[in-house]
């Protein structure tokens, strides 16, 4: 049983998606994340240990992202593979049996139709077992209250590409604030900065993807 | 350096290009959208336009005085001619919206734009337009690089795709090569001197990926580039640290980046491979939303970890829409005018140490003094203000604060202003110390301020004054006849202090006094302690017991 969780974690870690998938080269031919939770969950292996194996794989490539030994190709193939067995586990998340760390809000903010960096943080958080809400670019400050209204204890991530955009990054915040003054904000993209991030109100500022999922661990304990 | 401002800034650019000596550090804004905001246009009807982009020059070349330009900062213009739909918008480049490989188009489908696809023929005659018009200034094609081209074509998918199929992204960055090269001889062709790749969205590839995917094409544009007599220029943005060796070993003429990256790593590892390199002046925090003095101040810590081989000062990237066009100018006039450069290298380190006044001893006078730093209140908004808040409420304390302005115009306002550690433009030091730096404080803040000040002055003076009561006397007998006196008041005031007895005549005449008895207080006041303070200090206090 512990085999198998060890196994997934290094499926997990190295991006292993399925058996059919090439990357990466030295597990070619062998099961991939995929198929190695499907055996798990057959041979009885708890859904919270499945997602626990996983949690650990995606914590390692994390931390090898942070000593800069991979980066976002590496990363995004991890989340990837993780996503491949959150498939398998949506029904214990639905019964309650398992649960996500969070829900994650997410958008590029109104008059910025920058989607790439956004995307990525989405794709990261949500194989770091966060639900993730993807709004999409150019998203206005009423669709997130709207959003952040619906689900209670969400936190939100803003993404502003452009100098101009970063106003409408200020007024979101203030707003969410206002009437949601628990809600946690993390703000990124690439005018952004710590500094800024504080002007504004906002709870931290994420410089890339990993940074995002330390971000939101360390609000949410 | 050779004497200032003898060479065109098309020398100066191709010298600092090549390594080779400069008369001065050559100057690079990159206005892109941002012309549109010095004429009056929005971003859209900007970078759609010939004319308005070679109007946009003209205004940055008259007021900014570059070395060189941009003809336009747009990196969707490849993008678009190749089938990606833009979305416009008034105070930025247009970002792209769609990705055609993503989305059902076939890579073979694909072929390179021509010259009249697109705005390709825009920024075309606007580089036209801008040659005619500045011949000294370099103009910068700008050409999106290979990897972002490839990434707006088929979206975020890619980095994965470098993982599971690498010969499909090897083909399309084979593809994007091509649309560079012949983007490069385009630019070549309609008079510009540098073409630059830009190719920010490397910043998310390790370097073993830029090794493998990024390095060929790259290098392939650069040998093009310099096989026609032009040089080539490799933009990148972001954290892109761990990619400059590669990017060196694409062998360009320059590499440009932006804060994200410390400008030392970069020069170190620049002109280890003789390559020149250009930055990295703070977009944000600085240019857009900073004032003139930060401006000049990051402009001079570029200036002074650039050196003076090979370095190009720039901004990070495309100058934001909205940059106050007064932060660009400080920077343009500090650059050309070496009296002014030097007040800013002045303002930044300081004087050396030796130089330093000793003002530990300072504000030690009766008065309060009340120092304004600025840099010169006729010339500077906030100078004046602040030092028209001081003015006004100085007749609140008449006789008691005294308040000056230094000019840091002056060398000795730069050592004093050094001296009492101040570091930002306009500042108000209250006996001495920092009180108010950068905003004008409101009227009722600096009269507390200076309260508090003679509040602390009062109990310091309670503290160490210590005195002593002289008797003079013909003889001990009439010394003793005062003493009960003095014993009385001193017992109510609680106050110990020694008495003594003076029977010696000449020493009675040296207080001049004819007549005895006599009583005689004497003030001590420790001034300094431990060292001997500046003339300057001991002047103010020889006024105080005149």
């Amino acid at each position: 049983m512990e085999k198998l969780i060890e196994q997934l974690s290094i499926c997990i870690e190295s991006g292993k998606i399925n058996r059919n998938s090439g990357y990466p080269p030295q597990l070619k031919g062998q099961d991939g994340a995929d198929e190695i939770a499907r055996q798990a969950l057959e041979s009885g292996i708890k859904p919270s240990g499945i997602l626990e194996g996983c949690m650990a794989g995606m914590q390692r490539i994390g931390e090898r992202f942070g000593r800069n030994e991979v980066f976002v190709p590496e990363l995004l193939m991890a989340a990837k593979a993780m996503n491949t067995v959150m498939e398998h586990l949506k029904p214990y998340f639905q019964t309650g049996e398992v649960k996500r760390r969070g829900v994650f809000v997410v958008g590029t903010v109104a008059g910025d139709l920058h989607d790439i960096g956004k995307k990525l943080v989405a794709m990261v958080v949500e194989g770091n077992g966060w639900e993730v809400i993807d709004l999409g670019v150019d998203v206005s400050t009423e669709k997130f209250m709207e959003t952040v209204g619906q689900k209670p204890g969400c936190a939100v991530g803003l993404s502003a590409l452009l100098t101009t955009t970063m106003v409408n990054m200020e007024k979101t915040v203030k707003f969410i604030r206002d009437k949601y003054p628990q809600t946690k904000i993390l703000v990124g993209g690439a005018p952004v900065t710590l500094n800024y991030a504080n002007q504004i109100g906002a709870d931290g500022y994420a410089p890339d993807p990993q940074g995002a999922v330390h971000l939101l661990d360390r609000l949410a304990s | 350096m050779a004497k200032s401002n003898v060479m065109t800034g098309r020398e100066r650019i191709r010298a600092a290009m090549a390594l080779k000596p400069v008369d001065r550090i050559p100057w690079l804004p990159f206005v892109g959208c941002h012309g549109g905001a010095l004429i009056g246009k929005k971003a859209g009807d900007y970078l759609r336009s010939a004319d308005r982009m070679a109007a946009g020059a003209a205004e940055a070349v008259r007021r900014y005085r570059p070395d060189g330009l941009p003809v336009a900062f747009d990196l969707q213009i490849e993008a678009e001619a190749l089938g990606c739909s833009l979305v416009w918008s008034d105070e930025n480049p247009p970002a792209v919206s769609s990705h055609p490989l993503a989305s059902g188009r076939a890579f073979s489908d694909l072929r390179i734009p021509a010259k009249d696809e697109g705005r390709i023929p825009v920024v075309l005659e606007a580089s036209r337009m801008m040659r005619k018009a500045h011949p000294d200034i370099a103009l910068y094609g700008l050409i999106t690089g290979p990897f972002t081209l490839a990434m707006h074509l088929y979206g975020t998918d890619l980095f994965m795709k470098m993982l599971e199929d690498e010969k499909s992204v090897h083909d399309l960055l084979a593809f994007t090569r091509d649309v560079g090269l012949r983007m490069a001889d385009y630019y070549t062709d309609a008079g510009c001197d540098v073409i630059a790749v830009v190719d920010p969205l490397t910043s998310q590839i390790g370097p073993d990926a830029f090794q493998k995917f990024v390095r060929n094409p790259a290098s392939a544009l650069f040998s093009h580039i310099r096989s026609s007599g032009r040089q080539g220029s490799f933009f990148v943005c972001g954290h892109a640290q761990q990619n400059i060796t590669e990017m060196c070993a694409c062998k360009p003429d320059n590499i440009s980046i932006d804060e994200n990256i410390p400008l030392d790593y970069v020069r170190d590892i620049c002109l280890e491979n003789r390559i020149s390199f250009g930055g990295n002046l703070q977009l944000t925090v600085v240019l857009l939303l900073g004032s003139p003095d930060d401006a000049r101040r990051n402009a001079v810590e570029c200036l002074e970890t650039g050196g003076e081989t090979g370095f190009i000062l720039a901004p990070g990237c495309d100058l934001p829409y909205a940059t106050p066009p007064s932060n660009i100018e400080a920077i343009a006039v500090m650059l050309q005018d070496p009296y002014q450069l030097e007040i800013a290298k002045a303002l930044k380190t300081g004087p050396k140490t030796r130089d330093l006044l000793d003002m530990s001893d300072y504000g030690q006078t009766g008065k309060v003094i009340v120092d304004i730093i600025t840099l010169d209140s006729e010339a500077c908004a906030p100078c004046q203000y602040m030092v028209e808040s001081v003015r006004q409420v100085a007749p609140e304390f008449e006789g008691i604060v005294e308040w000056r302005e230094h000019k840091i115009k002056h060398a000795d306002s730069v050592q004093f202003m050094t001296s009492l550690m101040v570091k930002n433009i306009p500042t108000i030091c209250i006996d001495g110390r920092i009180a108010f730096v950068s905003q004008i404080p409101p009227r009722e803040r600096l009269i507390a301020a200076i309260r508090r000040r003679i509040y602390e002055k009062l109990q310091y003076k309670i503290r160490t004054r210590r005195g002593e009561i002289l008797i003079l006397g013909k003889n001990d007998a009439e010394c003793d006849r005062a003493m009960p006196v003095l014993a009385q008041a001193l017992r109510e005031l609680g106050v110990e202090m020694p008495v003594t007895a003076v029977t010696d005549p000449g020493q009675i005449l040296s207080y001049g006094v004819a007549v005895t008895p006599a009583v005689v207080m004497v003030h001590y006041k420790v001034k300094a302690e431990g060292n001997v303070p500046a003339a300057a200090i001991i002047k103010e206090w020889i006024k105080e017991i005149q």
